[in-house]
């Protein structure tokens, strides 16, 4: 088991690497110049070329690639353009609302799909089960910003029940801090829930039909225990792997979900950025999500060796 | 033929009476779609909003990006049919105009994504020293989410379709390459691929006839998912501003333009996100069934 997450921690090395690379291509091609803004209007050719000199920007892509690197190692991810405030200070600030969002979405629609998945299985082929696929299918053609628009009119135009927008910070109480995120959760978790309650449902179908199943039954186990302890953890490994692909998901739909909603968290903070063509901002949101990504992801595929010691790689 | 000698004292048994109705093998296209209603449903709404797209200038429409600003945010009605939005513009025309902009993205993206997936998938799946290498590029792509990707693309390069549809390919490919070489990997310990080799088939030969054909059906399913991702995220790039530009009405842009008014004039916002949420409805029904009629099997993988 040790070689086997010594061997998967490793792997991520290349991904990252990757990952970084790209990252920096992507300010290193940014249209614009930083010696020739620093400089300014008055400043002759020999000015910018002295002052990109200085800055280091004359030098070869490699040497820049692995100073950079160095930088973002010891926690330097440079700094803003628009703002002149460093980028890891500004990522700090902004990082509470998206975190509260996405773990509010996370256990939301965990506690939603799961069940619905199970119940699809089990009464495989009735107005139950045709009802969550049709859901399913739903959830991922409604778009996340339309399910938010709508839900948004809805219950917080319409019907008053929620704070129509903003966020509320945590300090200041669980219940303002919720109530701020519920309708902004249920519209991100649109797509997540209907990716696992899919994929929870095909899982169970197969389970369902081994043989222990049956063995489970004859001796006379209760229809809940045996969907939720003897199936499930049966089915764990498949469901646990698109919880943690799905994160993408969540990622994404968290930009447009803030913009919404007007949480001022990440996401909105990259849509700034990309408005302003902020690079250092941008490129240290993307380096963040996906190096949580992927961090997720290696947590998910360790965990495998816990919830099925059978694995062996 | 010659009679039949019964026996005497033998009751013959009569014909049962028919209980069921005789079993008529459907056939045709009909028959097809009768079989698979979501490919009828998907299609046909597909087929209509294509047909949408198309004729946009023939269905009662203005020019969508003509002002009139003492007409501005005019309630839905007579003069407009979806209202019209704070510049005076006309939301019907503007709607059904942006039908053009999504499923030419969704379409094209779709389709080069799968054909340079395909390339590249057969290739990395024959080619064990590409394959490390590649697979290795795939999976640093794949590990950046590929919303934040297309958006990392296109601050990039100024907002035009080309890139929109440039920057959401790229981000698309990972998947496809991956799928392909799963299949090819699988193919390749295949007896009649080892008979292929044995006869002396050169190796692009093998991959042209032999490999290439099976991974189509997993690889069409495939392309109607990327295609309904890829009209969400065109939408979700004009949205925040990083994708068509605004002159170009696109179901992202014009709910763009009525963010700032959802509040008092929710319908700028809701129509053009009807449409949308119909239209990559279609497709994600075209797909599902698409997979249910090429392979069962699949229903599971994907």
């Amino acid at each position: 088991m040790w070689a086997y997450i010594i061997r998967r921690v490793l792997a991520t090395i290349p991904v990252m690497a990757f990952v970084a690379l790209f990252v920096f291509s992507l300010l290193y091609l940014a249209p614009g110049d930083p010696a020739a803004v620093i400089a300014g209007d008055q400043a002759t050719p020999d000015d910018v070329e002295r002052i990109r000199a200085s800055l280091g920007l004359d030098r070869p892509y490699l040497v820049r690639f692995s100073e950079w690197v160095f930088r973002i190692l010891q926690g330097d991810l440079g700094t803003s353009i628009f703002t002149n405030l460093p980028v890891g200070h500004m990522i700090a600030q902004r990082i509470e609302p998206t975190l509260s969002l996405m773990i509010v979405t996370l256990c939301l629609a965990l506690s939603i799909a799961i069940p619905m998945g199970v119940v699809a299985a089990w009464k495989q082929g009735t107005w139950i089960d045709r009802a969550v696929m049709g859901f399913a299918v739903l959830g991922f053609s409604v778009p996340v910003f339309v399910v938010g628009y709508l839900l948004a009119y809805v219950f917080a135009l319409e019907l008053d029940w929620f704070p129509v927008q903003g966020y509320t910070p945590f300090a200041q109480g669980f219940f303002p801090w919720i109530e701020n995120l519920v309708l902004p959760a249920v519209a991100l978790g649109g797509v997540y829930i209907a990716l696992i309650a899919r994929i929870t449902r095909a899982t169970m179908l197969e389970v369902l039909q081994q043989d222990y199943i049956r063995t489970a039954r004859a001796k006379g186990a209760g229809q809940s225990s045996i969907l939720f302890l003897h199936a499930l953890k049966n089915a764990a490994v498949p469901i646990v792997t698109v919880v943690g692909i799905g994160i993408a998901l969540l990622i994404g739909g968290a930009v447009v979900t803030e913009s919404v909603f007007a949480i001022p968290g990440l996401g909105r903070l990259t849509v700034d950025a990309i408005l302003r063509r902020d690079y250092p901002v941008i490129q240290g949101v993307v380096l963040l999500f996906s190096f949580v990504y992927v961090l997720v992801n290696l947590g998910i595929d360790l965990l495998y060796t816990f919830l099925d010691p059978r694995i062996r790689y | 033929m010659s009679a039949v000698i019964i026996p005497a004292g033998l009751a013959i048994a009569q014909p049962m009476p028919d209980v069921l109705p005789p079993v008529k093998p459907r056939r045709g296209v009909l028959g097809f779609l009768r079989r698979y209603p979501t490919i009828a449903i998907g299609g046909g709404l597909l087929l209509a909003m294509l047909c949408i797209a198309v004729f946009a200038p023939f269905l009662w429409t203005k020019d969508p990006t003509s002002l009139a600003p003492a007409l501005r945010t005019r309630e839905p009605g007579a003069q407009f049919w979806f209202g019209s939005d704070m510049l005076g513009r006309d939301v019907y025309s503007r709607v059904l105009y942006g039908a053009r902009v999504s499923l030419l993205v969704g379409f094209s993206v779709a389709f080069l994504a799968s054909v340079i997936g395909l390339t590249i998938g057969l290739f990395s799946g024959f080619i064990r020293l590409a394959d490390s290498i590649v697979m290795r590029v795939m999976d640093g792509m794949m590990s950046i989410p590929p919303i934040l990707l297309a958006i990392a693309l296109m601050a990039l390069t100024r907002g035009s379709v080309q890139n929109v549809i440039l920057a959401i390919t790229i981000a698309e490919i990972p998947r496809v390459t991956r799928l392909v070489r799963g299949v090819v990997l699988s193919l390749r310990e295949q007896p009649y691929v080892d008979a292929a080799v044995a006869s002396g088939t050169g190796t692009v030969m093998i991959m042209w006839r032999h490999i290439l054909p099976n991974t189509l059906a997993p690889l069409t399913v495939q392309a109607t998912y990327i295609c309904a991702a890829a009209m969400i995220t065109e939408a979700i790039l004009s949205f925040i501003g990083a994708g068509t530009p605004p002159i170009i009405p696109s179901w992202g842009n014009i709910m763009a333009e009525g963010r700032a008014l959802w509040q008092v004039k929710p319908y700028i916002v809701f129509f053009p996100a009807v449409f949308l949420s119909i239209t990559v409805l279609a497709v994600n029904l075209l797909g599902d069934g698409l997979r249910d009629a090429i392979d069962p099997r699949l229903a599971k993988k994907l």
